[in-house]
């Protein structure tokens, strides 16, 4: 479908995800609009339905950003969030859906350029994926 | 129930920015949208002098809820959520949506696909705020007024006078036996092995001598500083006599002088291999090598390091050091200081900025190194805080809480973060034990507010949640199904996403909340 825009959601935690992202805005870094960002507390607070249900209203691309794994604020947050990921990724891909639609990363709150960097590395992949049971382009 | 009715503010400062957003079509979508009442623009939402007009339109709409777009949520000021306090709308009605940094900054070269994404945040939000619900924060009285503080060094002796000066109890807890001033009660030979309770009511469990102790502590400072290491790897085997920093501080105070040339080492062991925070040379070996300078001008001095970080002031330290004639030799990682293998007494290094190889002449060798603390692992398990990765205590944020760790109630400093010099650590401690005697003077706890709570009809008892809380906040009630300790919780929410039986809500990010802005959001053809 020609002059389809991506979609690809965020799941930002309250500490280090927000953080990075609002920096990389403040530090005069561009990134794509198609990202939407939702905050939660926490990535572990990130359940395997708040993904799914994602994807099934639309998202192309699904990213959780959280702490370094051994920098998280509530201490194993991340690694939990991490978790969850793999547990949709096995999911998705038990149901024929690309598993590399789902993807965790984690950024320090100081870390300006990454949250960039991953937000084109998502659109690429929603652009080459397209929709979920769509056409790949 | 009554519907919704929300009031949305959009913050001029924040969301103007004419070239990229039309803040009058945001406008007129948010005045068509659902369940607003009132609309408002302000100059500027964090300045104080916008807010008696804000609360003033919210009490004339009767609105209950309000949703603002402003910058980011840390950002805005805590005065505005008073003022709606007493406006009568809960703080957790409040929906702050982050349009500058999220949608306006970011792209600012596609000014159309930013005002879709801006009205599309707007209307997520809405959705948002539709779900909110009130919550009330619960207090409890705090049993004692006991600030304890774990090590008696530099930085836990000017946190217990910082702490004695706003009215609280001091003790003093220390692993040695050394005589020292300080306000409050001391307890030599003890140490730490056990705590339980949260924030404002803590109960210590402590090893003084051979008894075991309780005591009561509404906050707690950690100060355990760092520990001492002997000199390591080929370096040890060549060299017999090095001392540590603090050796050779000792001496010059007792006004010995060692025999030149003297060469200082930023770490035990050079060829190690990893370099940890703790083995780089801080400004107190600048402030020990100027010591030996001033007191013999003729010992030839050398300071070799792979990095020097001198802090605030003492960075002077460097211009008097190079007047004097010391002697800085940066190396890099690919080439580490090692002995002369034909002259045993000659230490090889490559100069990093100039590239040539130095043989120096071995007198004295100083190492400075200020290990992570052995104590601090099995004190931070006692207390159930987070450890960094160099071994030391994990404080809570560097830009907003330098002395605080992630736990309410318990605060940190000096060394047992990471080495630092004594000033510093003073500054710290100062820091610290005003922190925590401003904690304590408040008298009570304040929690609740976004905390998760178990569902009892559908617990099953499976203890998950009990396994995944760092915090240790579920346990399992009397009707044998799963509880939560609201003064335990952080809320973090990670009970919450791993309950089988969805049984726990986290209260501000339930489920609902979540998925319906995330939905919104994807509403949004941009």
């Amino acid at each position: 479908m020609a002059g389809r825009k991506p979609k690809v959601v965020g799941f930002c935690c309250e500490r280090h995800g927000m953080d990075a992202a609002v920096l990389s805005a403040r530090s005069g870094k561009e990134f794509d609009a198609s990202v939407r960002l939702v905050q939660v507390p926490c990535t572990g607070r990130v359940d395997g339905m708040h993904i799914l249900k994602a994807l099934e209203d639309g998202a192309d691309c699904v990213f959780v950003l959280g702490c370094l794994e051994k920098n998280c604020y509530y201490d194993t947050g991340s690694i939990e969030g991490r978790k969850r990921v793999e547990y949709v990724k096995q999911m998705l891909s038990e149901v024929g859906v690309e598993k590399e639609r789902v993807e965790m990363f984690n950024s320090a709150s100081t870390n300006a350029w990454m949250f960039p960097e991953i937000v084109s590395k998502m659109v690429a992949l929603a652009k080459k994926l397209g929709p979920i049971g769509g056409e790949k382009q | 129930m009554k519907a919704a009715s929300i009031q949305v503010i959009l913050c001029k400062c924040c969301t103007e920015l004419p070239a990229v957003l039309n803040i009058e079509r945001l406008r007129k979508l948010a005045e068509e949208s659902c369940n607003v009442v009132s609309v408002m623009m302000v100059d500027a939402i964090c300045d104080g002098k916008g807010l008696p007009a804000v609360v003033n339109n919210a009490k004339e709409a009767e609105v209950d809820r309000a949703v603002i777009l402003a910058c980011h949520k840390k950002d805005i000021d805590p005065a505005l959520f008073k003022a709606y306090r007493r406006a009568g709308i809960n703080e957790f009605m409040i929906e702050i949506v982050n349009i500058r940094e999220e949608a306006l900054l970011p792209h600012a070269s596609e000014p159309e696909r930013a005002q879709l994404k801006a009205e599309t945040m707007l209307a997520a939000s809405l959705a948002r705020a539709r779900l909110l619900a009130p919550l009330e924060k619960q207090t409890e009285a705090m049993k004692t007024k006991n600030v304890v503080i774990i090590g008696a060094g530099a930085s836990g002796q000017a946190a217990a006078h910082a702490a004695a000066k706003t009215g609280a109890h001091t003790i003093l807890i220390e692993k040695t036996g050394k005589s020292l001033k300080a306000p409050g009660i001391v307890m030599p030979h003890s140490q730490v092995v056990g705590a339980k309770g949260y924030g404002g009511n803590y109960q210590l469990t402590i090893k003084a001598g051979d008894k075991i102790e309780n005591l009561d502590a509404a906050a707690v400072v950690i100060a355990t500083g760092g520990g001492w290491t002997q000199l390591k790897g080929p370096l040890a085997k060549a060299v017999k006599d090095a001392m540590p920093l603090y050796k050779l501080h000792e001496h010059l105070q007792a006004g010995s002088v060692p025999k030149g040339p003297v060469v200082f080492v930023d770490t035990p062991d050079p060829t190690g291999k990893t370099m940890k925070v703790q083995d780089y040379a801080w400004d107190d070996t600048l402030e020990t090598a100027l010591q030996l300078k001033r007191k013999a001008r003729e010992t030839q001095v050398f300071v070799i390091f792979q990095e020097m970080r001198a802090f605030g002031l003492s960075e002077l330290a460097y211009k008097e050091a190079a007047d004097l004639g010391i002697k800085f030799v940066r190396y890099d990682k690919s080439a580490v200081p090692k002995i002369d293998p034909k002259e045993p007494t000659n230490l090889i290094v490559k100069d990093f900025a100039q590239g040539d190889v130095l043989s120096i002449k071995i007198g004295t060798l100083v190492f400075s190194s200020i290990p992570a603390n052995q104590d601090n692992q099995a004190i931070a398990d006692a207390l159930r805080i987070p450890m960094s990765v160099d071994g030391g205590v994990r404080r809570g944020s560097i830009q907003r809480w330098p002395v605080t760790t992630p736990r309410p109630g318990i605060f940190v400093c000096g060394s047992a973060l990471f080495p630092k010099s004594n000033e510093v650590a003073k500054a710290e401690g100062e820091a610290a034990g005003s922190m925590a005697g401003e904690f304590v003077a408040k008298g009570e706890i304040e929690f609740g507010g976004s905390v998760a709570q178990v569902t009892q009809e559908k617990c099953s008892a499976c203890l998950t949640c009990i396994r995944t809380c760092p915090y240790e906040a579920p346990f399992i009630g009397t009707a044998s199904k799963a509880e939560i300790k609201e003064q335990l919780c952080q809320g973090c929410g990670m009970c919450v996403g791993i309950c089988p039986s969805k049984a726990i809500e986290l209260h501000h990010y339930t489920d609902d909340q979540i998925m319906a802005q995330a939905r919104e959001l994807l509403g949004g053809d941009f």
